[in-house]
């Protein structure tokens, strides 16, 4: 395989990888995991604390919000495509920060001066971090859309 | 960066759903690019361009800083 092929193969596979996004009926079956898996959450927060039920309500909201994320809109034009873009960075930046200010330093700290006599170093768990970073790049495209209509 | 699409948009009587209906995008897209919240894409100016039958620059014209930033930076 020459170099020119080479280039034109990783060419090719890159623009196989623009086409990620999923039709419009994935946003609601989305919202339909997630709506699921949030209730399941919460019932199994609340009464009965089975681990499979906590580990099963976390992966559904986490590929619900996946899902929404993901799929295109009705009309996926230029414009949407922008705001897009616009959110998944707001989202990134947004997640950097979030996850630096709670930081387990940043909570050792904040315990410290409150009024706790002992500093715990607790941090934010990678499952938060998806969430919070998918949830704010949802909310945030969906901002973008209403003040853009 | 200024543009004209609302009065070629009424010349052609034209509703925003029919424009964007004929190039292809969104109502809420023609909408954007006539508040001046929105820059289109040269793909897009060309199809408005097809549409008007009028080249892109009798349409959309740069404002007066943008025109200042040219000449600065020639």
């Amino acid at each position: 395989m020459n170099v020119k092929s080479f280039m034109e193969c990783e060419r090719k596979s890159l623009e196989k990888m623009k086409r990620y996004q999923l039709s419009n009926k994935f946003k609601k079956i989305g919202i339909g995991i997630i709506i699921i898996s949030v209730i399941a959450f919460i019932v199994n927060k609340l009464s009965i604390e089975n681990i499979d039920l906590k580990l099963t309500s976390k992966y559904g909201i986490l590929i619900g919000l996946l899902l929404v994320s993901i799929s295109k809109e009705k009309i996926e034009d230029e414009l949407i495509k922008s705001l897009r873009m616009q959110s998944y960075t707001f989202a990134f930046i947004a997640g950097v920060i979030i996850t630096l200010l709670t930081n387990p330093i940043f909570n050792y700290i904040a315990n410290l001066i409150s009024e706790k006599q002992e500093g715990s170093f607790e941090g934010v768990g990678d499952w938060e971090i998806l969430w919070i970073l998918l949830s704010i790049q949802v909310f945030y495209f969906e901002f973008l859309k209403r003040m853009n209509k | 960066m200024k543009n004209r699409l609302k009065i070629e948009r009424a010349i052609l009587d034209l509703t925003q759903e029919e424009l964007a209906n004929k190039i292809g995008v969104s109502r809420q897209t023609i909408s954007s690019i006539e508040k001046n919240r929105y820059v289109p894409s040269t793909v897009l100016s060309l199809r408005l361009s097809n549409l008007f039958k009028k080249p892109v620059n009798d349409f959309f014209e740069l404002d007066e800083n943008e025109k200042a930033n040219t000449l600065i930076k020639a």
